[in-house]
């Protein structure tokens, strides 16, 4: 499993200069890759352009040696979890948002029951939220760790991790990294956290 | 027992009505005159053309001539969606919503005339094109909410939608929660009136069967069938309007194309 950005350039509409620019990585299984930079150097345009919503201008990203597009960007996407910074799953109770994406065809075997759920969402310190409670009601920190649960759960190969501990204390942050890194998966994750930073294989710098 | 028939000289005196609401509106300064006279002109004008154009349309009785005239309305219908809509008029959209709306309720017009009327020529105007209007009406306010809903939440909620595409959802799995909540909106009016029909308010067509000497019991029975096939069409409509207009607005990798929204909201 390994995934190349090569000479990788991108820039929005309406803007002058490119927001990435000649960006090579080489990411294979098992590596933890911390993205490093200040607000506004691309660290969420740079996964947005590995799963497809947006189309880079320039270079190219291959995926088992293949440009991430059509079939391959679709086998791509069914072999990641993505965790946006602000997690929204809609509306509706937290019972029926976290169950959700375990309707989905791909992730219908991963279904866990309640009970191994609860014992991940004690586990994170969401012991107190209800299965009822409204999942918008809940605080970033909370949302969160729902997400990091979903990724638990999803057990995909590869998991793109957008500011994981933004909102988490130090207890939550190590307890994400027990139940997130293993060995088998790439762990590409978007971080201003030092203690976060200190976690991964390989830090790069945007 | 028949309708006794107004003249127009009775009709011209039933104007003096709007004394009263004009009172209102000018004591209030609510800028709204003009506006209410331009309304009550478009209103007496379109349904004077409309009397007239049906008054020919039944005696006449042409099958073809019937199904053109439904196509009109559904081509009216289709750019009061799209106007009414943040949505921009292309091509694409534009003959999705009509497909969907047309299809939709040639279906339900066939199956009332055919099977629950059992009428002998289901082109029938007099009941063809009354029952057509009162459906199509029905659907236009419903594609108006649903479509609009279905894109506008799609705009707003977008990084929800590509959480699920990048969590292995299908492009049709994805869009699940968007459609459920586009197809409650917009079938809520219709829920809310069946639900209060007979107490609050006397529908309008079973009042016009009463009026013109129908019994209330025969009224009520044209009513119901008519609450379903508004219910139907509506929903129907709503679903092959969203379904058939998202070939358009995706690319190949599923990516939502926000150049569709008026004003690229």
């Amino acid at each position: 499993m390994t995934l190349q950005f090569s000479n990788l350039g991108f820039t929005y509409q309406k803007q002058a200069s490119p927001i990435i620019q000649n960006f090579y990585l080489t990411v294979e299984k098992g590596d933890i890759i911390a993205i490093k930079g200040a607000s506004g150097t691309g660290k969420t345009t740079l996964f947005r352009l590995l799963l497809g919503f947006e189309k880079w201008s320039v270079g190219n990203i291959t995926f088992h040696g293949k440009t991430l597009q059509n079939e391959t960007l679709e086998q791509f996407r069914n072999q990641t979890t993505w965790l946006p910074q602000d997690l929204d799953l809609g509306e509706g109770s937290l019972e029926e948002v976290f169950y959700f994406p375990f309707n989905f065809k791909n992730n219908k075997a991963k279904k866990p029951s309640q009970s191994d759920a609860e014992i991940v969402f004690d586990f994170l310190g969401l012991k107190e939220i209800s299965w009822n409670a409204e999942f918008r009601s809940l605080s970033t920190g909370q949302r969160q760790r729902v997400g990091i649960a979903l990724c638990h759960f999803l057990d995909k190969d590869i998991l793109l991790l957008d500011e994981p501990t933004s909102a988490l204390d130090a207890v939550s942050k190590e307890k994400v990294k027990e139940l997130l890194f293993h060995k088998n998966k790439i762990i590409l994750s978007a971080t201003h956290d030092s203690w976060w930073l200190d976690q991964c294989t390989k830090i790069v710098e945007l | 027992m028949s309708i006794s028939d107004l003249h127009w000289g009775q009709l011209a005196l039933g104007l003096l009505i709007l004394v009263i609401p004009l009172y209102i509106l000018w004591k209030f300064k609510t800028d709204l005159i003009s506006k209410t006279l331009i309304a009550v002109a478009r209103m007496i004008l379109q349904l004077v053309f409309v009397g007239y154009y049906l008054e020919y349309l039944f005696k006449y009785d042409n099958p073809w001539v019937n199904l053109a005239w439904i196509f009109v309305m559904v081509l009216v219908a289709d750019f009061a969606t799209l106007d009414r809509s943040e949505l921009k008029r292309k091509k694409g959209l534009f003959i999705s919503v009509f497909a969907a709306t047309f299809i939709g309720l040639l279906l339900i017009d066939f199956f009332f005339l055919q099977f629950i009327i059992q009428l002998p020529n289901i082109m029938e105007a007099q009941y063809l094109i009354p029952i057509t209007g009162m459906i199509l009406g029905n659907c236009l306010r419903g594609n108006i909410i649903g479509i609009n809903d279905f894109y506008y939440n799609l705009t707003q909620h977008q990084e929800r939608y590509c959480f699920f595409l990048a969590s292995g959802a299908t492009k049709k799995e994805a869009l699940f929660p968007f459609f459920r909540t586009a197809l409650k909106k917009s079938i809520n009016p219709t829920l809310a009136s069946m639900a209060t029909i007979g107490l609050v308010s006397l529908p309008g067509m079973m009042t016009g069967q009463m009026l013109s000497g129908s019994s209330p019991l025969i009224a009520i029975k044209y009513q119901i069938m008519i609450m379903l096939a508004i219910f139907s069409g509506t929903l129907l409509c709503v679903y092959w309007g969203i379904l058939f207009s998202q070939r358009f607005v995706f690319d190949i990798q599923d990516n939502f194309d926000k150049s569709i929204l008026k004003e690229n909201k």
